[in-house]
């Protein structure tokens, strides 16, 4: 997972649990991952392009900002 | 033998199809939308079961079992009872779209929590958002929950995604549909803006209707003139159709009309000269005869008539003739008659003036002899008078007295031709008949012959007076006489 590129779809900000969509290749599908920010700073608006830096099972990954 | 091979190939056939019917008992596969939770075998990941999705597996039947979790898409509707942090009673309403995760993680927390009740999984759900969404809601106001739905949508996804995480599910959709305030917060809340809003829209309305009006009525207008120019058009392409339709009409009759009034022409012109001929045929045939007749006539009548005019003329010039000669005969008689009695008139008269000349010859001798006595009485007369006249040389009138002596002559002349178509006369009272006489011949006589009776009546009384002499004898009076007279 770690290394998957995603878009949010539901804002990922500090104080704040986003939505990422990720293709997930092993499972031929994108699906929606809970999103922390990897780094803290400003907030991602929906849309944002992302990488998965820290995936944790079974549904959370941390993003930044691609 | 052949019973041989017919035991071994059906036990042949026999086997194969006991093996294809263990396989068909044995080979599970799992379909797209699901997962096959196969227990009963040991499993090297230590979940204490086996996971297969979208793939084939052997199953051996009556010591595994296979269960089936669905993966499909689920739906949980939300409808909460909550109180805003303002005590606010509102009426949330949403739907969560979850399914299980494709990852067997949460495949396995899915099947170990809801293999044998997938069909409360919805139930589950919404217990687990309502109790979230009313903890997050209590600490909102309506102007937050109204303004800022995302922020409801993500702090109700963020509180629910741990325990999802935990059930093996993830959330494909959270939707807040409405926000229902039954003590009527939000329409009060709404109100002055609703009012603001309906104003303006109300404003925008009649706006809208007044230019949708003027814009309708102006469309009326230019639809009005369009259809009144399109009318008029119309009318205008009516007429000509009308027009080129009835000269089409007449063009037929016309057509027939020129060739008839053609023909008509034609035959006029036939008429014409037929009459033209007719007439000079009547003219060769009836009226140059009747012409040459009517000469013929005239000119017989012409000559009859000039031949009774000439005969009438010879008739009358006979009777001319005839009654000159007739007259001619008369006159001669006549004549002859004349001279016959002229004739004996000469000879009446022949004697008559014999015996007048008879008598004149003795009146003759007794005039000479007293014509002698009145010579020398004259004689004596003149020598006064010639003696007066050169007394009187001086005096005009007597001049003129003097040339009317010395016509005196002529002027006897003249009345002498007063006598002298007289064929008998008689002289009566002598000397005094003779001067009477003379004094009415002399006033026939002509001009002067006043002053000759004045101056014979002179003489007269002079010889009545003879004493008198020159010397005493008054001045003569002359009278002028008019030739008229």
């Amino acid at each position: 997972m770690v290394g998957l590129t995603g878009r949010v779809t539901g804002k990922v900000g500090a104080g704040l649990v986003g939505e990422v969509l990720v293709h997930v290749p092993e499972r031929q599908g994108t699906e929606a991952f809970l999103a922390y920010l990897a780094v803290p700073g400003d907030p991602l608006p929906l849309g944002t392009q992302v990488v998965v830096v820290e995936y944790q099972a079974p549904r959370t990954v941390f993003v930044s900002p691609v | 033998m052949p019973m041989v091979i017919g035991v071994v190939a059906g036990a042949v056939v026999a086997s194969v199809i006991i093996l294809i019917v263990l396989f068909r008992l044995m080979w599970r596969v799992a379909e797209p939308n699901e997962a096959l939770i196969i227990s009963g075998s040991k499993h090297g990941d230590g979940l204490g079961f086996r996971i297969v999705t979208g793939r084939g597996t052997f199953v051996l039947p009556g010591m595994q079992v296979v269960r089936r979790l669905s993966l499909d898409l689920n739906e949980a509707e939300l409808d909460v009872e909550c109180v805003t942090s303002q005590g606010i009673p509102v009426h949330v309403k949403g739907v969560v779209i979850f399914k299980v995760g494709d990852d067997s993680v949460s495949i396995a927390n899915a099947a170990r929590r809801f293999l044998d009740q997938q069909k409360q999984m919805g139930l589950r759900v919404h217990n687990v958002f309502a109790g979230h969404l009313r903890s997050i809601v209590g600490g909102l106001t309506v102007e937050d929950m109204i303004r800022d739905r995302e922020r409801l949508t993500g702090e109700t996804r963020a509180a629910s995604g741990a325990e999802m995480e935990k059930l093996g599910l993830i959330i494909d959709s959270l939707q807040i549909q409405e926000i229902l305030d039954p003590t009527g917060y939000i329409r009060n809340l709404a109100a002055p803006h609703a009012a603001a809003v309906q104003r303006d829209a109300r404003i925008a309305a009649a706006a809208a209707d007044r230019a949708a009006t003027e814009a309708e009525q102006e469309a009326f207008a230019r639809k009005a003139e369009a259809t009144r120019n399109s009318e008029i058009q119309q009318a205008s392409y009516q007429a000509e159709m009308d027009t080129a339709s009835a000269r089409a009409r007449q063009a037929g009759p016309l057509a027939e009309a020129a060739a008839r009034q053609e023909v008509v022409v034609q035959e006029t012109k036939v008429a014409e000269l037929e009459a033209r001929r007719k007439e000079q045929q009547l003219q060769i045939d009836i009226r140059k005869p009747a012409d040459a007749q009517a000469y013929e006539t005239r000119t017989r009548a012409e000559a009859d008539r000039d031949a009774r005019i000439s005969s009438a003329q010879a008739h009358a010039r006979e009777t001319e003739l005839k009654a000159a000669a007739d007259a001619s005969q008369v006159k001669i008689a006549a004549a002859a008659e004349a001279e016959a009695t002229r004739v004996r008139g000469l000879a009446a008269a022949e004697a008559t003036r014999a015996t007048g000349q008879a008598e004149a010859a003795a009146v003759e001798a007794r005039g000479l002899a007293d014509a002698e006595a009145a010579r020398a009485l004259g004689l004596a007369n003149a020598e006064g008078i010639r003696a007066r006249a050169a007394a009187l040389a001086e005096n005009q009138d007597a001049v003129v007295a003097q040339e009317l002596a010395e016509k005196w002559p002529e002027i006897v002349r003249a009345a002498a031709e007063s006598f002298g178509n007289v064929e008998h006369m008689v002289l009566l009272n002598g000397a005094d008949g003779m001067g009477e006489m003379f004094a009415k011949a002399l006033t026939m006589g002509g001009t002067g012959l006043g002053l000759a009776r004045q101056l014979l009546n002179t003489m007269h009384e002079r010889e009545q007076h003879p004493a008198q002499s020159p010397a005493d004898a008054p001045a003569p009076v002359v009278h002028q006489v008019r030739i008229e007279e």
